[in-house]
């Protein structure tokens, strides 16, 4: 059996789950290639024209899942208590089911609000559309927790987005690692030199090279940070020229804390997480800056970008907000990004010795 | 403690009963007008949806009548509106107004938290016999104003005179802010019954014997408040169709607030049913609901559907997404009107105009409609 895997939306945080749970019962799952020109153009034109870019992307995808039996599209209601997701992911099956009609959709929902045994529940209620009995349904579970969970570990280690999907890609796909290799050693696999020195934050040599760098944090959805095609590669630009940290590398327990400062908690996963890590950021005098990648039309990203930039404010952290939809252009972003850069470095030398006559203003350029 | 509220239509009636029967110091902002919106957007985020911003207008109006307490209700659903109450308070800190924002909620599922904060907005000398009885009277009014909207929507395109009927209308407003006890109620309506068919006789026979069925459905705050939503329900009623709207006041308080236990003017509770071949999981908001009523106003031989939501609202582009397909399946024509701080007036009675003008047609061509739209452009 073959079933698609849409490479967007919640690919970016959960896709090792669902690579453990159908690589254990014997399910091919079939993830559609990295978003291109002419995925963004199916996903833009089906998509219905009022909702974000990424479901946009998501659209483009289903579309471009091509020989395979079914598309899996679960429904995440809820990724721990007291949370929810956003409604654009709660209506998902439903919502782009007109984009295509004559596939099959093997969906169920997963609600890890109610607990473990609530999630398994509707697992087991999903063994009848796989065929598959209720002892490999539970075995499947478990070897899923333990891939995301893997997952976790190697982020917390330093791997990198990229190399860490691709490990359990190649797991899941042609079903041809035997083992999951969490230790550090990676001489075996062949990386990718571009993404090495932001993530590697726990060498200490490659920090102390990198001493001049700032050091920038990155929040936002996961699903835009990572998107490359749709964020014209901003991670690898901004990591020719700055260290760079996002939300997956503050845990979970600063990210709770850091709710305190709230009345009320976020009652999104994402963006409680997403307002934590950027708040843990604000706080932290390491951090030189921060970047809120943002899409045109997020409803939770209104709030939590208001909220942070308060907190960015209040603490006198500069603050910069990319919202990216598509029309985004390329030389904008990087303007953007460059003088976003370049502000930092005058604030690190100059700060609070700014001379009214202009003196010292730019090192770049001169006044006279 | 000087309490104010947001508005959201007619519902600042029903408010204002229930603290003035709790003897509480309050202020009924000015209603919704160019310069509340202005105020908003000046001070909410960008592309936060339209009912925050008309919020953050009403309070920095109200904190101009001395008003320091804001009363909001919660939830922890995922639709936004969950969120308005710190979301408010920080905003209102910041631009100078320290209100003390009262969300009434269980916080953190705590009902003794949601007693606490009752008691802190009713203040001591209220007790709790007194404060139940008057949020059922509040609840008992809220029904004699829902009654009383739908008896409008029935009595507007059966006369000819527009004015006649907002007149009337906003007499019986009057009337209804004026009666707090349950006998004044009986006897606005009655009093309104009569007026109305009075004039219905003077129109008797220029009536229109079987008006166009239009259901306005979508997000609460735009359906209820007609300063954002241009009048719709009144456009369409002067236009000669007969309105209903999906979602009234006393259906949603009798979910939302008293949990289902009393049904409200429309219950809400059927809908889900309804929904559920199209959207088999709550989204929050109240896309549930859109889609519901669609499916009921189809089925009950409605002629159009009109659908309503702020710019960006997560739930109902959720329903917009699902709505073609029942129109699809019953054959219904359903039209979106987004709304946001740039509408304009003018816009939106020209697309309500040709909606209704097709709505019309395709009552006299049916043969044609079904023949296929180029027979009918070939006529």
């Amino acid at each position: 059996m073959r079933l698609g895997f849409p490479r967007a939306l919640m690919y970016y945080e959960y896709y090792p789950f669902w690579a453990g749970f159908f690589y254990k019962l014997g399910i091919e799952l079939v993830t559609s290639p990295s978003t291109n020109r002419e995925i963004m153009e199916m996903g833009l034109k089906k998509a219905a024209d009022e909702t974000c870019l990424p479901v946009k992307i998501l659209v483009g995808h289903l579309m471009a899942l091509r020989d395979v039996e079914g598309i899996f599209l679960p429904r995440l209601v809820s990724m721990e208590e007291n949370t929810y997701l956003c409604p654009k992911i709660l209506g998902l099956p439903e919502s782009v089911l007109y984009a295509i009609p004559e596939q099959e959709i093997y969906t169920l929902d997963v609600n890890w609000r109610e607990g473990k045994r609530e999630v398994l529940k509707s697992l087991l209620a999903f063994r009848t559309r796989i065929g598959r009995t209720k002892s490999q349904i539970r075995e499947g579970f478990a070897e899923a927790q333990r891939w995301q969970k893997a997952y976790r570990r190697m982020r917390n280690a330093g791997w990198s987005f990229e190399e860490s999907m691709e490990c359990f890609e190649t797991l899941a796909e042609p079903l041809k690692l035997k083992d999951l290799g969490f230790s550090r050693e990676r001489s075996h696999r062949q990386k990718t030199a571009d993404f090495e020195d932001g993530w590697l934050l726990d060498q200490g040599d490659i920090t102390d090279s990198l001493e001049k760098k700032p050091r920038i944090a990155l929040v936002g959805h996961s699903y835009l940070t990572y998107e490359s095609y749709a964020n014209m590669n901003l991670v690898q630009r901004l990591r020719e020229k700055a260290q760079v940290l996002v939300v997956e590398n503050v845990e979970a327990t600063p990210i709770e804390l850091q709710q305190s400062h709230l009345q009320k908690k976020i009652f999104w996963s994402h963006a409680k997480k997403i307002y934590g890590a950027g708040s843990y950021y604000v706080e932290d005098p390491e951090i030189d800056g921060l970047i809120y990648l943002s899409c045109f039309g997020c409803g939770t990203d209104s709030m939590t970008n208001d909220l942070l930039a308060r907190r960015a404010r209040q603490n006198q952290k500069p603050y910069l907000v990319l919202t990216l939809d598509e029309h985004t252009g390329e030389a904008g972003l990087v303007t953007r990004i460059e003088a976003f850069l370049d502000m930092l470095e005058r604030r690190d030398d100059y700060e609070s010795n700014l001379s009214s006559y202009g003196e010292h203003m730019d090192r770049h350029s001169s006044f006279t | 403690m000087k309490v104010t509220f947001p508005h959201m239509g007619n519902t600042w009636i029903v408010i204002q009963a229930l603290l003035e029967n709790l003897s509480v110091d309050y202020v009924v902002p000015p209603l919704n007008s160019k310069e509340t919106l202005t105020i908003g957007t000046q001070l909410s985020p960008e592309s936060f949806c339209l009912p925050l911003k008309l919020n953050l207008g009403n309070f920095v109006q109200a904190a101009a009548l001395g008003a320091d307490t804001a009363l909001i209700t919660g939830g922890v659903g995922p639709c936004r509106f969950g969120y308005y109450g710190e979301m408010e308070r920080q905003i209102l800190q910041e631009a100078g107004y320290p209100f003390d924002v009262i969300t009434l909620e269980p916080p953190d599922g705590s009902l003794i938290g949601l007693a606490e904060r009752i008691r802190k907005l009713a203040g001591e000398k209220n007790t709790w016999n007194r404060i139940v009885k008057a949020m059922l009277f509040a609840y008992r009014k809220s029904l004699v104003l829902d009654q009383i909207e739908d008896l409008f929507h029935g009595f507007r395109p059966r006369i000819q005179s527009p004015t006649q009927v907002d007149r009337l209308y906003e007499e019986t407003k009057r009337r209804l802010v004026q009666a707090m006890t349950d006998q004044g109620l009986k006897d606005v309506l009655n009093w309104l019954k009569d007026v109305m068919q009075q004039s219905l006789a003077d129109y008797v026979d220029c009536m229109e014997e079987n008006p166009l069925r239009i259901a306005v459905v979508g997000e609460i705050y735009t359906i209820l408040e007609p300063f954002i939503s241009m009048d719709v329900e009144k456009e369409l009623g002067n236009l000669g169709a007969v309105v209903d709207r999906s979602i009234y006041l006393s259906g949603w308080v009798g979910e939302h607030v008293f949990r289902g236990l009393v049904q409200g003017y429309r219950p809400l509770r059927p809908y889900y049913t309804l929904a559920k071949p199209y959207l088999n999981h709550f989204v929050g908001g109240h896309a549930r609901e859109t889609i519901g009523a669609t499916v009921k106003y189809a089925q009950e031989g409605y002629e159009g559907i009109v659908q309503l939501l702020p710019l960006g609202c997560m739930p109902e582009i959720v329903a917009s997404a699902i709505l073609p397909k029942i129109q699809e399946d019953y054959g219904i024509p359903i039209m979106t009107l987004t709304v946001d701080e740039h509408t304009g007036r003018a816009g939106i009675q020209t697309r309500l105009e040709a909606f209704v003008d097709l709505l019309e047609r395709s009552r006299h061509n049916l043969t044609a409609i079904n023949e296929g739209v180029l027979e009918l452009a070939g006529r």
